[in-house]
């Protein structure tokens, strides 16, 4: 059946998700809706999609309304229905009754929930509205990071699933994994377990050793405290709730939330979004100066940074003056063989990492290559098999064995057959590693 | 060709959308990664590289740091004692290290070379770039004091243009419309995730500035990092290389022609020598006839495509009509008539060019070779010109200055 998207309409298009998908679209030249609570809203998220474009010409291609005054003529036209509310499932469940109504029959229906269950979201529609419904999850914003998954549930048709993945990989221009209806799906999984863990060890080892420590040296273009920050940690508490308490793997208990993160949520401690209480990190203008003050997540105070930030181990300072000249491969030999706990921190953190991402492989996704793509693209973290390419397969078998983590059979399989692991074309691995 | 036949082996391009700056790294990680990429590209061994050549433009201001050559060195032990050179015309850089390395070749000396061409170029603010790259120009006389001096010399060859012949704004904005569709297909393009359309370019706005005269921000190349490696042999290598490899010699591209002319370094000075010229460059028209010529071409629709130097949409303006697509002046004629885009009759910058792929400015030049042996070994992937057999590069240095042209295929 050959489709055509003319129309997308956006449910919640005023939001940091909505625009951003929204712009997505519009850029690929689709007619599209910005729906939202009212006009001044849904004008809101074209202006920021006109800010993410660079171009008030985006704007030729999105009509305004809002969900009382144009929901019920604009559905109808539409060929992709695009919800973007805020992650409250009674919330969407009662705008999926109104769009099942409303839709024609052919249209596809998306939800780009981070994610939360698909099949939950679905279930109650008609079969119609089923078989044509699914997750896109993009990662924000979506007109820099092209990263993206589509989550089909039980019932959505293949016919719907590949269409999608051809429209995101096309005109859409992103890099798509397709993956399991299953908490946080695979780069959230995957990403959160490290971010979480990191986290967990803050309450010990001190917000600014650890984030230094797990930092963009190891191949990612923040540092996990940073991206905590930057994410929310409403969005992160959310996130890691649902996976601690919807699976049981081998990590479960990286995703059991901080105490000290849990009490400073509820005094409005949500990251970069809460400036002036900050999250991990709390930036002061002073003047012409800003400070930066850093949690002290035992005591639950701030400290500026000056007094606070500590000697990085020199093996640290070695592996980011090896990323500087291009050294890589070198680089990863010193994270395996430096000495001190330090070192077994960092391995076991990064090991952690290769382990638990190539494991979901045959749980979450198929191919180990899917786990890079969601990282890399993403998350902009050097993804596993890179990692393990650097490190060389055995080596990487042994360092994981030595941490006393699993060593996943996919790693195992390719030590066999040997060559190179990362296969994802025209990326330049040196990319995620930072000096 | 009576000369050594220089066989064109491949080579690696860096992604041209990374911010090496920001990744914390030195010049010599990009030349480590391009020439990495292209050895593991080619298959060629590290110690079978007789000699090589680095082009690049002003790292003594960009990176503070010369004698760039030497970092080869740096990349394999094999490459211990390697005879290696560095190569400076602008822009024209890469180009320039491409013709010092192939005319070894041809000399017999040497019959594998490595040619690398590489520009870090966020290492400052655009300003301070700005600045640098005029010394391009006759610094003292066009650039000392002046905000952005090319996209302002390049805005004068556009009036030019006008003045001569006529010329409508809405022309140029189509071949910044189509470079940048073009680079959408590229993966290693700068800017292939960029929101551009015909309509944005033709707008003057706050996200369309004017830069100088008539040059708005989507007329120019934008500040880019990256290197390029390209390796190239002599006959007796290629013939062992293809042997190795299981291919037929005839199937490997070689440099079928080049040309290089140098015009007076001052703007107004080449205006003034091309007062009662046909063409408002004529000796980058003559670059490109030697580079046909010496292919054995009686024009240029002896080609399948062309990789040209569009600093600006008026080089690019320029190069249409410089290159035979239309009589001289008329270049707005190809532009109407859809020639310029893929499927056309002559498509230019498949790859998006320097606007759309980006311009490192001392990696161009092997940027666009590289480019065109992509093409004619069908290895282009979604910007590939069906069955190109010959693809024609044209890169400058300066305003006009240095100007390189090459035919490269079977």
């Amino acid at each position: 059946m050959a489709r055509q998207i003319r129309k997308v309409v956006v449910i919640g298009a005023n939001g940091a998700m909505g625009s951003g998908a929204g712009e997505v679209f519009a850029a690929a030249g689709i007619d599209t809706v910005f729906l939202a609570r009212d006009h001044e809203k849904a004008r809101e998220g074209r202006d920021r999609a006109i800010a993410l474009a660079k171009s008030e010409r985006i704007a030729d291609h999105i009509t305004l309304g809002s969900y009382d005054g144009d929901l019920g003529r604009t559905v109808p036209e539409a060929d992709v229905v695009f919800e973007a509310l805020a992650e409250d499932l009674p919330l969407k469940q009662k705008f999926f009754a109104e769009v099942d109504r409303l839709r024609r029959p052919n249209a596809i229906v998306a939800t780009v929930s981070s994610g939360l269950s698909i099949a939950a979201m679905a279930e109650g529609r008609s079969e119609a509205f089923s078989r044509h419904f699914l997750g896109i999850h993009l990662f924000n914003p979506p007109n820099v990071i092209v990263g993206c998954e589509v989550i089909p549930h039980a019932g959505t048709a293949r016919e719907v699933v590949d269409f999608v993945g051809e429209l995101l990989e096309g005109p859409l221009g992103r890099k798509v994994v397709e993956t399991a209806d299953k908490p946080a799906f695979a780069g959230n999984r995957v990403g959160f377990k490290v971010l979480n863990e990191v986290a967990q060890l803050a309450a010990e080892h001190g917000v600014a050793f650890i984030d230094a420590l797990v930092g963009p040296h190891t191949g990612r273009a923040l540092s996990p405290l940073a991206t905590i920050d930057l994410v929310g940690w409403d969005v992160h508490r959310a996130i890691v709730d649902n996976v601690f308490e919807n699976t049981d793997d081998e990590a479960r208990d990286s995703f059991a939330l901080p105490d000290y993160m849990a009490v400073l949520i509820d005094s409005g401690h949500l990251g970069d979004k809460t400036p002036a209480r900050g999250g991990f990190y709390r930036r002061v203008r002073d003047g012409k100066e800003t400070k930066l003050y850093i949690l002290d997540p035992a005591r639950q105070e701030y400290h500026a940074a000056s007094d606070v930030l500590t000697e990085l181990p020199e093996f640290v300072l070695r592996m980011k003056k090896l990323n500087h000249v291009g050294r890589y491969r070198q680089a990863m030999g010193v994270l395996l063989e430096a000495p001190g706990w330090e070192a077994d921190l960092l391995r076991t953190v990064i090991l952690g990492y290769v382990s638990y991402g190539l494991n979901r492989v045959g749980d979450v996704v198929r191919r180990a290559s899917d786990i890079d793509r969601i990282m890399g693209y993403g998350f902009n973290w050097a993804p596993p098999t890179v990692l393990v390419d650097l490190m060389g397969a055995k080596e990487a078998i042994a360092a994981i064995e030595a941490a006393k983590l699993p060593v996943p059979p996919v790693l195992e399989e390719h030590a066999k057959r040997g060559g190179k692991f990362f296969e994802e074309p025209n990326v330049d691995p040196g990319r995620f590693f930072v000096g | 060709m009576a000369n050594e036949p220089i066989y064109v082996l491949g080579g690696h391009q860096t992604d041209f959308a990374r911010n090496w700056s920001k990744e914390g790294k030195h010049i010599s990680a990009m030349i480590r990664e391009a020439v990495e990429g292209g050895l593991e590209a080619t298959a060629i061994e590290p110690k079978e590289v007789e000699v090589g050549h680095v082009g690049n433009f002003a790292a003594e201001l960009y990176s503070m740091q010369g004698h760039l050559g030497a970092f080869l060195l740096d990349v394999d032990p094999a490459f211990s004692g390697l005879p290696t050179a560095r190569h400076e015309a602008a822009c024209a850089s890469g180009s320039i290290a491409i013709l010092a390395a192939s005319a070894e070749i041809e000399a017999g000396r040497y019959d594998l070379a490595m040619v690398v061409g590489v520009e870090q170029m966020k290492t400052v603010d655009p300003k301070t770039g700005g600045d640098y790259l005029g010394t391009a120009a006759w610094y003292e006389n066009e650039a000392k004091g002046v905000e952005f001096p090319f996209p302002k010399l390049f805005g004068r060859l556009g009036d030019e243009y006008d003045k001569r012949f006529g010329l409508k704004d809405e022309h140029l904005a189509h071949i910044s419309a189509v470079n940048y569709s073009n680079a959408k297909r590229n993966p290693a393009a700068q800017t292939r995730s960029w929101f551009m359309n015909e309509d944005h370019a033709k707008a003057t706005g706050k996200f369309n500035q004017v830069i100088g005269g008539r040059i708005k921000v989507s007329d120019c190349s934008q500040v880019t990092d990256g290197a390029v490696s390209l390796f190239l042999a002599s006959e007796k290598y290629a013939s062992a290389y293809a042997r190795r490899r299981g291919i037929d010699l005839a199937r490997l591209p070689k440099i079928l022609g080049w040309g290089h002319r140098t015009a007076p370094l001052q703007f107004d000075d080449k205006v003034a020598e091309s007062r009662d010229n046909p063409y408002v460059l004529p000796h980058t028209r003559q670059a490109i006839l030697d580079a046909l010529r010496r292919a054995g071409l009686r024009d240029v629709f002896g080609v399948a495509a062309i990789e040209t130097h569009d600093c600006f949409t008026t080089s690019e303006y320029m190069a249409i009509d410089h290159f035979g697509l239309t009589a001289p002046g008329e270049s707005w004629k190809a532009i109407e008539e859809g020639v310029i885009e893929m499927g056309g009759k002559m498509p230019i910058n498949p790859s998006g060019g320097l606007i759309g792929a980006g311009h490192p400015v001392g990696a161009t030049g092997t940027r666009q070779v590289l480019d065109a042996w992509r093409q004619v070994t069908e290895r282009a992937g979604d910007y590939q010109v069906e069955g190109a057999k010959k693809i024609a590069t044209l890169n400058i240095g300066g305003s006009g200055t240095t100007s390189c042209a090459f035919v490269v295929g079977n």
